[in-house]
């Protein structure tokens, strides 16, 4: 699954350069317009060092803040899986607040606590906290009848019970989820360091941005694409280790 | 122990067609009663109605010296986490320990306590799915094609031992077949497919016990009634 992930990311992104440099040959476009191979790998080697440690600090904030959002996205979502008014309240403020651009609220975030950790997190957290939610509370809200039917009429129903149920038999659903989300994290982590930060990946594409040095973008991407398969990768392996521990006995297999 | 029911009508929101219209009945007694009909009659919904509190204290629904009333289905499933011994240890009482060992052995289900759910036949999910409503307390157990998928002799040994552990609670038993409800069953309220009034009909089965002689030609009769009234 991990393998998967990285031979996704090389085949998409030598798509990708393959295109630009079609379009610079077609166009007879400059280095400066489009780079060349021999510019790219230059450019790598001067750089490749410095951008992988910037990729990991994004990274670690963006953990941190999947981490931050998974929790509260459980909390939130257990609380309103029932059909009382707090539950209606909590869903309808989550798909309303979902359809906002959360992102557009970063520069607020920035004005107020400023450059530095903190509102790197936020930003993160706050941009793959509401999809998680949804899916959560989507989850979390629908009964697993055939299962659950026995224990509500016994008097054996207990919310940990309930919570564990469909939590089971939604497994791959939430892994699926969570690991999309770290995506999203990242997302939300790069946007935040190129608006406003003062480190990690983000801020590096913001100067060469300014430096208008497509080979240096070029080579973040590509860090970004090779860490995030890896973390992705892991994330998968984990869930389906958790899901085969969880649901296949030691006597046999599952059919 | 008493059920009755009086004029019981009953529609799906959003429907305009009665799946229970007019019904009337009244059973007594505990043991095994049956509810039999072609699908699609109202047998499910009448023992949903049955089971569910909401309908319970209406006018049309008599319920007396019953207070548990358990439903079951074939359907059901048990947690895929752990072993199925285990989720019966889990919802067993310890007075209840022996009668558990005893339905497993009668349920043929030893072998497969240290299985997941998922890893069953479907006779042997039905048959634990079973066993976990007899460990409950109940006055009356709805069992709605709980043996489906089971054997038709190992279906007697478990109806047979049912009949003699359990004998002071009332059992409503759904099932498609008709040579075992009229053999099994004391009442058998027969529902057809019918917009006149009178749909359903109680007819005396054979309720035979452990140990029975069949008398063949009465048998004959029951199921020749239970036909006609179809």
């Amino acid at each position: 699954m991990l393998f998967r992930r990285i031979y996704q990311f090389l085949i998409v992104y030598m798509v990708a350069i393959a295109f630009l440099w079609m379009i610079k040959m077609g166009l007879s476009l400059s280095d400066y317009v489009i780079p060349g191979i021999f510019l790219v790998a230059e450019t790598a080697g001067q750089v490749a060092e410095e951008y992988v440690f910037d990729v990991i600090n994004t990274l670690s904030i963006a953990v941190l803040g999947q981490a931050l959002s998974i929790v509260l996205a459980f909390t939130v979502g257990i609380s309103g899986r029932k059909s009382s008014w707090i539950g209606s309240f909590i869903k309808v403020t989550a798909y309303n607040i979902q359809a906002y651009p959360i992102v557009a609220l970063a520069p607020i975030i920035f004005i107020l606590l400023g450059d530095g950790f903190i509102p790197r997190l936020l930003i993160a957290s706050m941009i793959c906290y509401f999809p998680l939610l949804l899916s959560i509370l989507g989850i979390m809200a629908t009964p697993v009848e055939d299962i659950e039917h026995f224990y509500i009429v016994t008097g054996r129903m207990r919310w940990q019970l309930e919570v564990k149920i469909r939590a089971f038999e939604n497994l791959s659903k939430l892994t699926t989820v969570i690991s999309g989300s770290a995506t999203l994290a990242m997302a939300g982590t790069i946007v935040g360091e190129f608006i406003a930060a003062n480190a990690g990946i983000g801020y590096s594409i913001r100067i060469a941005l300014y430096q208008s040095d497509i080979a240096k973008i070029l080579v973040a991407l590509f860090m970004i694409g090779i860490i995030i398969s890896i973390y992705q990768g892991i994330l998968e392996t984990m869930g389906e280790q958790i899901k085969n521990k969880w649901s296949i006995s030691k006597e046999g297999v599952v059919l | 122990m008493r059920l009755e029911c009086h004029n019981l009508n009953f529609t799906y929101p959003g429907n305009t067609t009665a799946v229970i219209n007019n019904l009337s009945f009244s059973m007594k007694n505990p043991g095994f009663k049956a509810l039999f009909g072609p699908s699609g009659v109202g047998k499910t919904s009448l023992a949903k109605m049955i089971a569910s509190s909401k309908f319970r204290g209406s006018k049309d629904i008599a319920i007396e010296n019953m207070d548990t009333i358990l439903y079951s289905y074939n359907l059901e499933r048990l947690p895929g986490w752990s072993s199925t011994g285990n989720h019966l240890n889990k919802v067993t009482s310890s007075e209840k320990q022996s009668v558990k060992e005893q339905l497993i052995e009668i349920f043929e289900l030893k072998d497969v306590l240290g299985s997941r759910f998922s890893q069953l036949s479907m006779g042997q999910q039905n048959r634990i799915n079973l066993i976990r409503y007899l460990l409950q307390d109940f006055d009356l157990l709805i069992m709605d094609e709980s043996l489906a998928n089971v054997d038709e002799k190992l279906r007697e040994t478990i109806i047979l031992a049912i009949k003699e552990l359990f004998s002071d609670k009332m059992f409503l038993y759904i099932s498609h077949n008709l040579m075992e409800v009229s053999k099994f069953c004391s009442q058998i309220l027969v529902f057809r497919k019918s917009l006149e009034n009178k749909n359903s009909f109680v007819i005396k089965g054979q309720d035979c016990k452990k140990g029975y002689l069949l008398d063949k030609k009465q048998l004959d009769i029951t199921m020749l009634e239970i036909m006609n009234a179809f």
